[in-house]
């Protein structure tokens, strides 16, 4: 139940943020994080972004 | 990496009891072989941090009447479908076509929500801290929306107290990683004080060897101790804006978990400016404890008191097809692991 995905922002709409998680789109809510810009990489869970993470920790090429 | 192994491996100490009481942490546990790489000195035990496994029966009921006799249409993480109520499971009833969904996030019931005018909508909120503030959102975007037709049964628990109940099944807890994300790490370092340790841990193989190495070393001397092994994610003061979001939408109340019995302050509910949104109050539910099969050992197995194959129900009627209580169930459940990797 508290698994988390990590994902990179791709798109921010006001509290909701497009995020991409290896592939996969969808919108999570960025309500919980503030200053979240497209490029920051992010733990959602359950459709919200609880954490800001850095490149490395989600797996990805800095 | 190795050094943390070599520390597992070759531990001689006096035997450390290690309950991970994230339903997540026992199943990569499991999953990721970490069981392997321990000496016979280190026993890790599962605990209670399955927030289907410690859903009781009581709760299914409530939604089951909603499907059924308010034709509400329940929206839920898919865990929870199969889990037995008193007489019936959300999947029992959704075969009598109860409209039943699965969702990821409180926010996709909203969708429905949204696509559905003429229907109720109830989303089962369950969950510890790192899931309550997504169906706070949730409640919150509704109350914005002046949408009428959406609302939550809440079973949202909160740790604390837990802790504290728990506090002679182990030596040290391997603290959830993501529920301290959200509350920080003071209240460790409180309950060091009250003789409860543990370390916060990640959710990868490396990060999981390295929060129980950690515990290994830190018990050596014999001191109430904490630490934090997951710094990127969980920091001190948690996530501030979460917190204050559930503080502001919510309150304790007192919660029956399946296993432990009812602990006082242990459950969250929405205040009462947001009863519209409380599906106990919209549709007057008369929440009950409801009815386990006796002869089920997972209230035990929650407790780290027995492991699952000492039930005489595991795997013979009881198994993932077939679930008999929640801990077989939920994938994360601490029969459900070792069924499937521990027989």
């Amino acid at each position: 139940m508290c698994v988390g995905l990590s994902a990179k922002v791709v798109a921010i709409n006001k509290d909701m943020a497009l995020v991409d998680a290896s592939g996969a789109r969808r919108e999570v809510s960025a309500e919980l994080l503030d200053d979240l810009e497209p490029g920051d990489y992010v733990m959602v869970h359950a459709g919200v972004a609880i954490a800001k993470i850095t490149a490395d920790e989600a797996g990805e090429e800095a | 990496m190795n050094r943390a192994v070599e520390i597992l491996r070759n531990y001689a100490g006096r035997k450390l009891r290690i309950m991970e009481v994230c339903g997540t942490h026992t199943h990569e546990i499991f999953r990721l072989g970490i069981r392997s790489l321990l000496s016979e000195n280190i026993e890790l035990v599962s605990g209670p941090g399955c927030p289907v496994c410690v859903t009781p029966p009581g709760f299914i009921d409530s939604a089951v009447t909603l499907a059924t006799e308010h034709n509400a249409i329940i929206a839920t993480f898919g865990d929870l479908i199969r889990v037995p109520g008193s007489t019936q499971s959300l999947a029992s009833v959704r075969k009598h076509n109860a409209l039943i969904n699965a969702v990821y996030s409180p926010l996709d019931a909203l969708d429905i929500a949204r696509n559905n005018p003429d229907k109720e909508v109830v989303f089962l909120a369950v969950g510890f801290e790192t899931t309550t503030p997504s169906a706070c959102i949730a409640v919150k975007k509704a109350k914005e929306e002046n949408l009428k037709n959406f609302s939550i049964l809440t079973a949202n628990k909160t740790m604390p107290q837990a802790y504290k109940a728990l506090q002679c099944s182990a030596d040290a807890f391997l603290y959830p990683g993501h529920v301290h994300a959200i509350i920080g790490t003071q209240l460790c370092e409180e309950l060091t004080g009250c003789g409860v340790s543990g370390v916060v841990a990640g959710f990868t193989a490396e990060a999981l060897v390295k929060a129980i190495s950690m515990i290994v070393e830190l018990s050596a001397d014999g001191k109430p101790f904490f630490a934090n092994a997951y710094t990127s994610i969980v920091k001190r003061e948690g996530n501030i804006a979460a917190q204050k979001l559930v503080a502001d939408m919510m309150e304790p109340c007192d919660c029956v978990w399946r296993g432990l019995g009812e602990i006082k302050g242990s459950g969250m509910q929405l205040k009462a400016e947001f009863a519209q949104f409380d599906a106990v109050k919209k549709f007057s539910l008369q929440p009950n404890d409801g009815k386990v099969n006796p002869a089920c050992r997972c209230g035990e197995v929650l407790r780290g008191i027995c492991k699952p194959c000492d039930c005489p129900l595991f795997g013979k009627v009881c198994d993932p097809l077939n679930p008999v209580g929640a801990c077989m169930v939920s994938g994360e459940g601490a029969c459900s692991a070792f069924y499937q990797y521990a027989r």
